[in-house]
């Protein structure tokens, strides 16, 4: 489209937000109609014990009616302006129930990210220079493997290893108490970090080494050589941020299969995080719940994926000249 | 979102061989690559104990044998029982099929769906390119493992729901990496020559541009297989299969991990059988990906 | 004090010790005829709180003398963002925990499930079949100091009955007249009924029945934990839906309490409970899988095993097809390997039934025999009734531990016999479908015969599954039959009475009852105090309101 062109990175930025902005207005019609399918929350949350009088008290109690269109553009209005509803389960405000939950599960991801990201960069790029020698066959094989492992298998075998059976170093559950921050347990951290970290890198290296690889044998590396640099000189200045690149993609990506995928690691850990509340709330039918986290983690995944656009523009010199 | 505009795609790490490989060709001279071999000897086993293992289970799926977790020796059995005091050895032999069958079925619908929409989008260089790739976008800012959570738990646990989850969130990602794929080759002369020459659109996108992306889109139905298996054991292992208590390898893992310390075979045996099954369809994929990329060229072995 | 009285309550024996055969009802325990129950002479003393455990809690065994001190962790399963904190309401098991720490009933069960006057009556006594009288022990107060009075009750009791409330008890005070509750003094109260209602001691028993002072409120309406306030020995602390509450014990209890804090935390899943109590992160936790009691031993975790009441059925609706014949539901009842699933449900923890529930009731058809699997004549009735090569879908949800896996088991025990069930596993079970299934999985706890008949088995109950009893023909007057057992003064007689009734289910009832499962929880070593209780709720009533348990 061409009036989408032009204006530099600053246009491409400007164009990038009301992307994304689309994206998430879209994302929102869609989580609002269907969480609307989960039914009746009062009956959801009584369960069993939905006798009819139970029933109707609670039904009356959470004012479940008016029309549906001004249902959503009184609940985007919400959205807009920071009010995110209140939890049909527990009748506090969604915020309330999720700001603890949203800081724990941002603690675990950007902990994961600080840790694999630098890590698996590095073993991509080595690996790629090492090509087919000892290093490089090793680490490609493990990470094979570990990116075979499912991440609920790595949590388990994890907790054998460190906590339950062979060796009592670390804490099975990460609990966080309420009113306290993740931070304050760094020793219950260890386990779901490491577990996501092990989910994260064997991509991210794979990648990562594909891309070095690319680049190491492209034309302009040649000519660098050529030119008589330094082969430091060569790998940092010209061939890391090209190869980088196409990384930082599957950096956002991961990254925000994590912020939903935590699911199964908050569950084996007993975290309290939003993947654990999200399957709470599904089963508990608490809507406004379900619409916040999932607009949350759509965000989450706009903004990463814009973050890595405008990354991979800044540090790929090839592709900034073609904007 | 990167797929607009000239931002490289997640496959640009992959580019494809001039001239057009033909699939088999690709895939027989993949095989010469040990990786490949390896992974495809791997993937056949487990295939293989899937499809033949109820045909040589010692009992039946649910014929109870002794108390639940009882030991080999004490059982008469060669792994002990399960957590309902079925013979685990069975129970693992039965428990390939079903989810072997949902992953290949779903990332299949899933590729398939995901290819096409790549291709017409790359190919359309236009308004329904943009249309196309958004609308990839709103489908993938939910992540794979939360929107086929939400689907079970809305619809029951039914094996429809999770084959239409884990395709329709498969599709996307494909279609993203096809398209980035095919771009390049759109833009080579020899698709404006087809152009000029009459030939339909539809014998275009997969006549020409498809056998030109073969490798980059093995690679990514491999990958995709494996995240399926993953999301699969996943979704057992939180307590939603189909049926929580058919034999299953996800479910195994979930039911039988409590007695991991003591009675391992029947957790640890679906375990390894689906890291092997992912080791071995993620070994094919980087076989072929290495063979496509042109990296290690004749050389047969690594 | 009423001993010396009309006597109406016959006097409480106490069970000594543990209880040979479990779960067989003691006939030397408490008689409840219409007159009610009895108070033994020596309660009156119970005031006091020297010993740790006046409500059969207590254990004088080698656990060594109670000292005070430490934070009890418990870990509990079930929870979620639903959880709430309500002294006569709960919708959760850690709800159930929460409830106890800081609220207390008239009438308290022992482990024996017994009535005792343990509880804050001194003595609750039928004046007759239609009038009960309340009182109150003298010098309880509520966690604000406030002393308990007849007003408080009143408050209590109305509050239950009040059915826009939705409270958990609603249905167990059809019988009483609520608007007409009167304070006869300051520690008197006057309840009378609607009909005659002999089970009313143990309705006051049930602990969602706890006792909150005048103008209180749930938490999830004041949100203030400052405003949870009851008679028990924890005060709330604070409390985050999901997540953990914390209690602390207050001070002026009038009994004995140990800990100087209760956590309470929500767990998702048993694998991560037993890890976390393995590995020190928690005190003790609910529902120990029964397959993994063997396992946990070698780890310094103990097993409270406790034979209760509780029951897992499969239901069939009596009116629906295929079930509306009774050769169908007998052929459904001689399918089922009673033994073969209480081994791989129960790990052989629990006991075999046959059909019929409350077990410890004085009034259990013990006479009746036992079913065994007879697949030849199941075939045979099926097909005389036309229904051969049957094929039904037997729905379930994850209420309970054991619900799906029983009806996955009983399916694959019915090929046997040539009918095809289809195991429905539906998450939305109890919202969208429940009481309008043919076949159908159910949980129930302990509860007195008469009580649960309320609950499951009337046309009126809230909760009946099997749409009992038959509108005609035989087992029709099992309603008429309900209400002469209530009003029966001579025990003799309403033993009688619930004999016929359960004659009728046993032959054609709806039920199939596998077996009456244990409660299994887990603690640690160093939690002494807990001993087996019949009771529903886990860790002997959670430690009798975390009141007769403390760390060695």
């Amino acid at each position: 489209m061409k009036w989408l062109r032009g204006g530099g990175i600053a246009g491409f930025i400007i164009r990038r937000l009301l992307l994304g902005l689309v994206v998430l207005l879209l994302v929102s019609i869609i989580v609002f109609v269907s969480t609307q399918a989960l039914g009746d929350p009062a009956r959801a949350i009584l369960g069993r014990d939905a006798t009819p009088d139970r029933l109707a008290a609670l039904q009356k109690q959470l004012n479940l009616d008016s029309s549906k269109v001004g249902q959503y553009f009184h609940w985007l209005g919400g959205l807009l302006s920071g009010d995110l509803g209140t939890s049909l389960a527990s009748s506090q405000p969604v915020s309330e129930v999720l700001g603890d939950r949203i800081a724990n599960s941002a603690v675990l991801v950007v902990l994961a990210a600080v840790v694999s990201v630098p890590l698996s960069i590095a073993i991509g790029s080595y690996a790629a220079l090492r090509r087919e020698k000892i290093f490089d066959t090793v680490s490609s094989n493990l990470m094979l493997v570990l990116a075979a492992l499912p991440e609920f298998v790595v949590a388990v075998l994890l907790v054998i290893l460190l906590s339950t059976n062979v060796f009592h170093w670390l804490p099975s559950i990460s609990p966080v108490p309420p009113g306290t921050h993740a931070w304050d347990y760094p020793d219950e951290l260890v386990m779901p970090v490491a577990t996501l970290v092990i989910a994260v890198a064997p991509y991210v290296s794979r990648i990562m080494r594909a891309s070095m690889i690319e680049v190491l044998e492209s034309d302009y590396v040649e000519m660098a050589r050529l030119k008589g640099l330094p082969e430091r000189t060569v790998l940092i200045r010209h061939a890391l941020p090209n190869a980088i690149g196409p990384v930082f993609q599957v950096i956002a990506i991961n990254l925000a299969y994590l912020a939903g995928g935590v699911v199964v690691i908050e569950s084996v850990f007993n975290y309290p995080g939003i993947g654990l509340a999200l399957v709470d709330a599904v089963n508990a039918h608490d809507i406004p719940v379900v619409q916040a986290l999932a607009m949350l983690i759509a965000a989450v995944y706009v903004v990463l994926n814009l973050l890595a656009d405008v990354a991979t523009i800044l540090v790929t010199p090839r592709l900034r000249t073609r904007l | 979102m990167s797929a607009t505009e000239s931002a490289p795609a997640l496959a640009e790490g992959v580019e494809t061989p001039t001239p057009p490989v033909r699939s088999s060709a690709l895939l027989a001279r993949s095989l010469r690559l040990w990786r490949t071999r390896i992974g495809a000897i791997l993937t056949l086993i487990l295939v293989l104990v899937a499809l033949v293992g109820p045909l040589v289970a010692p009992h039946g799926s649910a014929e109870f044998i002794a108390k639940p977790f009882t030991s080999a020796a004490a059982s008469n059995t060669v792994f002990g029982t399960d957590y309902l005091g079925y013979d685990v050895l069975s129970r693992f032999l039965y428990g390939g099929r079903s989810i072997l069958v949902i992953a290949v079925i779903s990332t299949a619908i899933g590729v398939v769906l995901g290819v096409v929409i790549g291709l017409v989008a790359a190919y359309a260089r236009n308004a329904l390119d943009d249309i196309l790739m958004r609308a990839m976008d709103v489908i993938m800012a939910f992540p794979q493992i939360m929107l086929a959570l939400v689907a079970v738990s809305l619809v029951g646990a039914k094996n429809w729901v999770i084959v239409v989850a884990i395709a329709l969130t498969t599709a996307p990602r494909v279609a993203r990496v096809a398209r980035g794929a095919a771009q390049p080759v759109v833009e080579r002369d020899f698709i404006g020559a087809t152009e000029a020459m009459g030939m339909s659109r539809v014998r275009i996108l997969f006549g020409e541009l498809l056998p030109n992306i073969l490798g980059p889109m093995m690679v990514e139905a491999t990958l995709r297989l494996t995240y399926s298996i993953a999301v699969i054991s996943a979704l057992a292992f939180l307590g939603l299969a189909a049926n929580p208590d058919a034999p299953n390898w996800g479910t195994m893992i979930q039911k039988n991990q409590g007695a991991l310390a003591y009675q391992p075979a029947g957790a640890l045996l679906p375990i390894l059988a689906i890291a092997l099954l992912t080791m071995g369809t993620g070994l094919i994929g980087d076989g072929i990906a290495r063979t496509a990329a042109g990296i290690d060229r004749e050389r047969g072995d690594e | 004090m009423t001993e010396s009285g009309e006597q109406r309550w016959r006097v409480i024996e106490r069970a000594e010790g543990p209880s040979d055969g479990l779960w067989t009802p003691s006939r030397r325990g408490m008689v409840m005829g219409a007159s009610g129950v009895a108070m033994a002479a020596t309660l009156a003393a119970c005031g006091g709180g020297s010993a740790p455990a006046p409500s059969g809690g207590e254990s004088t065994d080698a656990a060594g003398a109670p000292k005070k001190g430490g934070n009890f962790r418990l870990g509990v399963t079930g929870g979620g963002s639903k959880d709430m904190m309500d002294g006569q309401n709960i919708v959760t098991k850690p709800d159930q925990a929460r409830l106890v720490t800081a609220f207390e009933t008239l009438l308290e069960f022992d482990d024996e499930y017994q009535l005792q006057t343990t509880g804050l009556a001194e003595s609750v006594e039928a004046d007759n079949p239609k009038q009960y009288t309340i009182r109150i022990r003298d010098g309880i107060t509520f966690q604000d100091g406030k002393p308990l009075t007849a007003d408080d009750v009143i408050y209590s009791l109305q509050r239950i009955g009040t059915q826009k409330n939705g409270l958990t008890g609603y249905a167990a005070t059809a019988t009483m007249d609520i608007k007409n509750i009167k304070k006869v003094d300051d520690r008197t109260v006057r309840l009378p009924l609607l009909s005659a209602d002999s089970t009313i001691p143990q309705t006051l028993a049930s602990y969602t029945f706890g006792i909150v002072p005048v103008g209180y409120e749930a938490f999830s309406v004041t949100k203030d934990p400052s405003k949870q306030i009851g008679t028990g020995a924890y005060k709330l602390k604070s409390f985050t839906p999901g997540q953990e509450s914390v209690h602390e014990r207050y001070d002026g209890y009038w009994r004995d309490a140990w800990f100087d804090t209760v956590t309470i935390t929500d767990f998702t899943d048993a694998t991560a409970q037993i890890n976390a109590l393995k590995g020190g992160q928690i005190d003790a936790m609910t529902d120990l899988p029964a397959n993994q009691v063997e396992a946990v031993k070698s780890s310094g975790v103990e097993a409270l095993i406790s034979q209760t009441g509780g029951w897992i059925p499969i239901c069939m609706a009596i009116d629906m097809p295929p079930f509306d014949d009774p050769k169908v539901r007998q052929a459904m009842r001689l399918i089922i390997d009673r033994k073969q699933i209480l081994e791989q449900l129960g790990s052989g923890y629990g006991q075999i039934a046959k059909d019929l529930y409350a077990p410890f009731d004085e009034g259990y058809y013990d006479d009746l025999p036992e079913r065994e699997q007879d697949i030849d004549q199941a075939k045979s009735l099926l097909k005389s009734a036309g229904k051969e090569g049957l094929a039904v879908d037997l729905h379930t949800t994850n209420g309970a531990a054991g619900m799906v896996e029983l009806a996955s088991v009983f399916a694959s025990q019915a090929k046997a016999a040539g009918v095809k069930i289809t195991v429905k596993n539906d998450p939305n079970y109890y919202g969208d479908s429940y009481l309008k299934l043919a076949f159908s999985v159910d949980f129930w706890g302990t509860r007195g015969y008469l009580n649960q008949v309320q609950q499951g088995s009337l046309p009126t109950s809230p909760y009946n599954e099997t749409h009992w009893p038959p509108k005609s023909g035989t087992g029709s007057d099992f309603g008429d039959l309900y209400k002469q057992a209530l009003a029966e003064t001579d025990t003799n007689k309403r033993i009688e009475i619930q004999h016929q009734m359960q004659k009728y289910e046993y032959d054609i009832g709806g039920y199939i009852i596998p077996y009456f499962n244990s409660l299994i929880d887990g603690h640690s070593s160093k939690v002494k105090g807990l001993k087996p209780s019949k009771g529903t709720l886990n860790l002997a009533g959670f430690g009798h309101g975390f009141r007769t348990i403390w760390f060695a």
